[in-house]
């Protein structure tokens, strides 16, 4: 078995994130009082997680090529929106997901009607 | 939660000493069985939608299983399938996966005290089997204790750590080989960003925070032309950058 080039960009990637889970898990209880964590530092990272989950879903659900003329919107948008709306009324992540996927498919068939 | 004021062990019988340790280990193990009980079937839940994004947004099963069983965090994994899709360069994935973590060291912190007594490979893995729900569930319970790093406190710590591995590897191998027979025209990736968005949205809980949730996520879509996916990072320093001046102006409101 031969590894192509896909193989170890994807082993890179697990290897690289595996190194995440060990470091921000472990490091304090390897290290301890030796991490410099000021209050600063602190807030600034209260703000890091969700500015990259955003970061992450915003391309996927609006993504734009320049020079395209592809639709900006999509059924992605639609179904998150109602997935947004459901998740506010019932705070249920599993009725959010499955509302969601249902909303995507419905949508996306009636697309295909127009 | 187990007595603090029983006799220390040290004054017993070695028969005592043995029946009493094992009484107090199987006790402490219970209680962190039935702390971490009401997280098993969200737990489940996520870890089953993460196995079928993972083979539903390119990679293959044996990719997907050895991603599971080594990376052992979801949302770190979910963020990282757009990257990978799209072929970023790995510096940025593992930046990616670095910033969701970030919790963790946070956790880390205020979990250090009650396990430094310990060996390092032992506090290595009590690290790494760390989970939300086992953080959450722990420093509720023993946050205010008196002592911090006894023995009860790592056994209930270990009960749910345990329980928790569990609990999410099952699940979401189950959820990669579900994923594997599901045809891709039922576009189970979408998923994958609706579980993002299940962990996102209930972030925004604070006016600083949806400041910068808005900042970054019109950043993100307005770099998307940037190379190399780089408008991830720019978006997060927007973010960021954004969340602490509107906590400066709301601050400054007040007084």
């Amino acid at each position: 078995m031969s590894l192509s080039e896909q193989d170890l960009y994807i082993a890179g990637a697990i290897g690289f994130l595996t190194l995440c889970s060990v470091i921000t898990r472990a490091s304090f209880n390897l290290f301890g009082h030796r991490i410099p964590l000021s209050d600063k530092v602190r807030r600034a990272l209260l703000y890091a997680p969700a500015a990259a989950l955003t970061a992450i879903i915003v391309p996927a659900l609006l993504p734009w090529v320049p020079g395209s003329n592809a639709a900006l919107v999509d059924e992605k948008l639609f179904a998150a929106i109602i997935a947004i709306v459901l998740f506010q009324r019932t705070r249920s992540t599993i009725i959010m997901i499955v509302g969601g996927m249902v909303s995507f498919w419905l949508i996306q068939a009636l697309f295909s009607f127009w | 939660m187990p007595d603090l004021n029983e006799p220390p062990l040290s004054s017993m019988q070695p028969d005592d000493f043995d029946f009493a340790f094992k009484t107090r280990r199987r006790a402490a193990l219970k209680e962190g069985f039935l702390g971490i009980r009401p997280a098993i079937i969200p737990t489940a839940t996520w870890g089953l939608v993460t196995g079928i994004a993972l083979v539903k947004s390119g990679l293959t099963e044996q990719a997907a299983v050895i991603m599971t069983l080594l990376v052992y965090a979801g949302s770190a994994q979910l963020t990282s399938l757009p990257l990978i899709a799209s072929g970023a360069p790995l510096w940025l994935i593992f930046a990616a996966g670095f910033i969701v973590n970030v919790r963790f060291l946070i956790f880390g912190a205020a979990l250090q005290p009650y396990f430094k007594s310990l060996p390092w490979f032992k506090r290595l893995a009590y690290g790494y089997f760390t989970t939300d729900m086992s953080f959450v569930v722990f420093m509720s319970r023993f946050g205010h204790a008196p002592a911090q790093g006894t023995q009860e406190q790592r056994w209930f710590f270990l009960s749910m750590i345990v329980i928790g591995w569990l609990t999410w590897q099952i699940s979401s191998l189950l959820g990669i080989f579900l994923g594997a027979m599901v045809p891709s025209a039922w576009s189970l990736d979408y998923a994958a960003i609706l579980a993002l968005l299940g962990i996102t949205i209930p972030l925004a809980n604070t006016r600083p925070m949806l400041v910068a949730i808005i900042a970054s996520g019109c950043t993100a879509w307005v770099a998307q032309p940037l190379p190399l996916r780089l408008g991830l990072l720019v978006a997060v320093v927007v973010g960021i950058s954004a969340g602490i001046w509107a906590e400066h102006r709301l601050n400054k409101g007040r007084t």
